[in-house]
């Protein structure tokens, strides 16, 4: 199972979003974590926190698999996410020790970007484009959604 | 108090093809309805067709999910239907799941959290899905009574339509103190008759308007549920007046027996054994009657379309040039599991849409089999409605029925249904002069001064054509092996006015 370029576009375009939307200064996983909760909150409302529990649990494990340091992340009952700070702390302080960030490499919060777009790749899966779409219109009401093959219009 | 000082109770479309006029023209706006049923018998769908029909960004409804199917499955299935459309979602139609309230609280919190989100949106529509799974034990602080009933004063304060969907067996339909409360009740059943599924839909009760009794078949396709009044949909419409124009069969001899033709608006009964020639003059019938520019429709069981076109061609009848010009339909009804309502909603679909005069049934003991069996024991009952309907609206019925030929008896129908029927035509072989011969004869004709004759007829590449005059010389025709009795007309004629001079 992989996810399509178009998934991970939206999935950093959310990111970049609410990172632009909050405080400019504050960290890119921060912004991870107000997606996701965006995400939970849309989700919950009209399907229940069982149903957003699962979905996120599929969507970590899923992640895991490209980003095995995001094992450290749980998702509580309530569909709360844990662990996803210190994690993403630990990415950062990896590539810095190696001397690896140069040009091509994982930037600092891909981890959050894949985990995202997992979430939305199982949404698109289960609910197709146009309501996902919809939810996530319903979720970031300010932003711009087309279809996701299409950069137009597209704010988030 | 007079008409006008009344209040008017709105109608709002049920978006459900056919329901409409099963609940006399529309749901009673800010009505509070149950729909109950088993599993999987389409009470879910069809609150999704009342809703996207309803629903609007200044009115919108409010879907609430409670335990059971799972929020995001059900939009999964749901959005596979034609009527489901994704851009009301969230605006128009927000679903919001209770679960966990109903998992943590009691149904008094339940009535908080739909009151709180009512009082936020005020909704057009409210549908809770499903209601009785919200009751979760005796620790509950309200009973499911009182929840209904202070949810439904509420709802109707409110100014919203509202469904209760719930899962009921047949046998809970009695003496339950909870449809009291509801101002309507669909009913929607679902039952296995041998190899086939029948589902349908009552109207247990509506209060303010008059909806039509009784159990009505329905089907849920890719548009959804579609239901089938027992009316046909013909409620509104008035009966046509007596016809008085004769229909011709384009066989002369054929029409004199008629006295002139079938009367416009009548129940024509075509009966014979296999190979007498039903289906023949049925498509004589037809295809006079385009000729005549009266559009016509061929509701055929037995063989495809196409076949009866060309069995049509070999008697020099064209039936795909006025089918191509929209004068003819033929329709080929055999999905074995069909309701007589259903076979009428595709015939009168296509009556309406051809403006057409003449119907031909070929044949009836076919259209028997392709109905589900559970349908089949109701038969007589089914046709008598479907005639009734038809003929209604002007539209005159030939239809064919296959008798045994029997040579001690002469039947008409296997099925009873002569009662049904204006005119009765009966085709019969006879045996005579070492050949097994053809008779016709009019056995009944409504309201005409039908023939009495007894005439041979043959099937040729015209089609039937009706030879000599009346068959003096035989007696016992109509049992099969008539008697040479050497007499000619004249004298046959002359013998049948002394017997009558004699009795008068």
């Amino acid at each position: 199972m992989t996810i399509s370029p178009e998934t991970r576009d939206l999935a950093q375009r959310l990111l970049t979003y609410e990172a632009a939307a909050g405080k400019s200064s504050m960290p890119l996983e921060s912004a991870t974590l107000r997606t996701y909760e965006r995400l939970r909150q849309c989700i919950v409302s009209f399907a229940g926190v069982a149903s957003f529990q699962s979905i996120a649990v599929r969507a970590l494990m899923l992640a895991q698999v490209e980003v095995p340091s995001l094992c450290a992340v749980q998702v509580s009952a309530n569909g709360s996410l844990q662990g996803f700070s210190d994690s993403e702390h630990r990415i950062t302080i990896d590539i810095d020790q190696a001397g690896n960030q140069q040009s091509g490499e994982d930037p600092p919060g891909e981890a959050g970007s894949i985990f995202i777009a997992w979430i939305l790749n199982l949404l698109l899966t289960f609910l197709g484009e146009a309501l996902t779409l919809s939810l996530l219109r319903d979720a970031w009401p300010d932003a711009t959604f087309d279809d996701r093959n299409s950069g137009n219009g597209r704010k988030a | 108090m007079t008409a006008e000082d009344k209040v008017k109770i709105n109608k709002l479309p049920t978006g459900v093809p056919g329901l409409d006029e099963i609940v006399g023209g529309g749901l009673p706006e800010f009505s509070f309805n149950i729909i109950a049923g088993a599993p999987g018998s389409g009470k879910t769908t069809l609150a999704h067709q009342f809703v996207f029909a309803n629903a609007t960004p200044e009115r919108p409804a409010l879907y609430f999910t409670v335990l059971g199917e799972s929020a995001i499955k059900m939009l999964r299935y749901q959005q596979q239907y034609t009527f489901f459309d994704p851009s009301l979602l969230p605006g128009s139609i927000r679903f919001i799941n209770l679960s966990q309230v109903v998992l943590e609280k009691d149904l008094g919190a339940v009535l908080e959290e739909i009151t709180k989100e009512v009082t936020k949106s005020t909704p057009a529509v409210v549908v809770v899905d499903s209601f009785r799974t919200m009751v979760r034990g005796p620790q509950d602080g309200m009973d499911l009574q009182a929840f209904i009933q202070r949810l439904a004063l509420f709802l109707a304060s409110w100014q919203a339509t509202t469904f209760l969907i719930g899962e009921y067996a047949e046998e809970e339909l009695r003496d339950n103190p909870i449809f009291t409360v509801a101002d309507g009740l669909f009913w929607l059943r679902q039952t296995t008759e041998r190899n086939s599924i029948v589902r349908k839909l009552q109207i247990v009760k509506l209060r303010g308007q008059a909806s039509v009794p009784g159990l009505h078949t329905f089907r849920i396709t890719d548009a959804g549920v579609q239901a089938f009044s027992r009316t046909f949909g013909l409620t509104a419409s008035r009966r046509s007046a007596l016809g008085l124009k004769r229909l011709s069969f384009g066989i002369p001899e054929m029409d004199k027996m008629l006295d002139g033709g079938v009367r416009e608006g009548d129940s024509v009964l075509v009966a014979g054994s296999s190979g007498t020639g039903k289906s023949v003059l049925a498509t004589q019938f037809i295809a006079e009657g385009i000729r005549l520019g009266e559009s016509g429709i061929v509701a055929v069981f037995e063989e495809r379309p196409q076949a009866y076109a060309e069995r049509a061609a070999t008697l020099g009848l064209d039936l795909e040039k006025p089918q191509n010009e929209g004068k003819l339909e033929i329709l080929y009804l055999r999905p074995l599991d069909l309701s007589v309502d259903e076979t009428m909603h595709s015939i009168l679909s296509a009556v309406q849409k051809i403006g057409a005069k003449r119907l031909v049934i070929d044949s009836l003991a076919g259209f028997e089999m392709a109905l589900s069996p559970g349908f089949r024991a109701d038969f007589r009952e089914s046709l008598y409605r479907m005639i009734f309907a038809l003929t209604g609206i002007g539209v005159t019925i030939l239809s064919t029925v296959e008798v045994d030929e029997s040579f001690i008896e002469f039947p008409f129908s296997t099925y009873s249904i002569s009662f049904l029927t204006d005119d009765i035509i009966r085709l019969r072989y006879v045996s005579i002069d070492g050949q097994l011969r053809k008779i016709m004869t009019v056995i009944k004709m409504r309201g005409g001064n039908h023939a009495k004759d007894i005439r041979e007829y043959e099937i040729t590449s015209q089609g039937v054509v009706i030879l000599g005059t009346r068959l003096t010389n035989y007696q016992g025709l109509i049992g099969g092996l008539p008697v040479h009795t050497g007499r000619s007309a004249a004298q046959e004629d002359a013998l049948h006015d002394s017997e009558i001079e004699r009795n008068s």
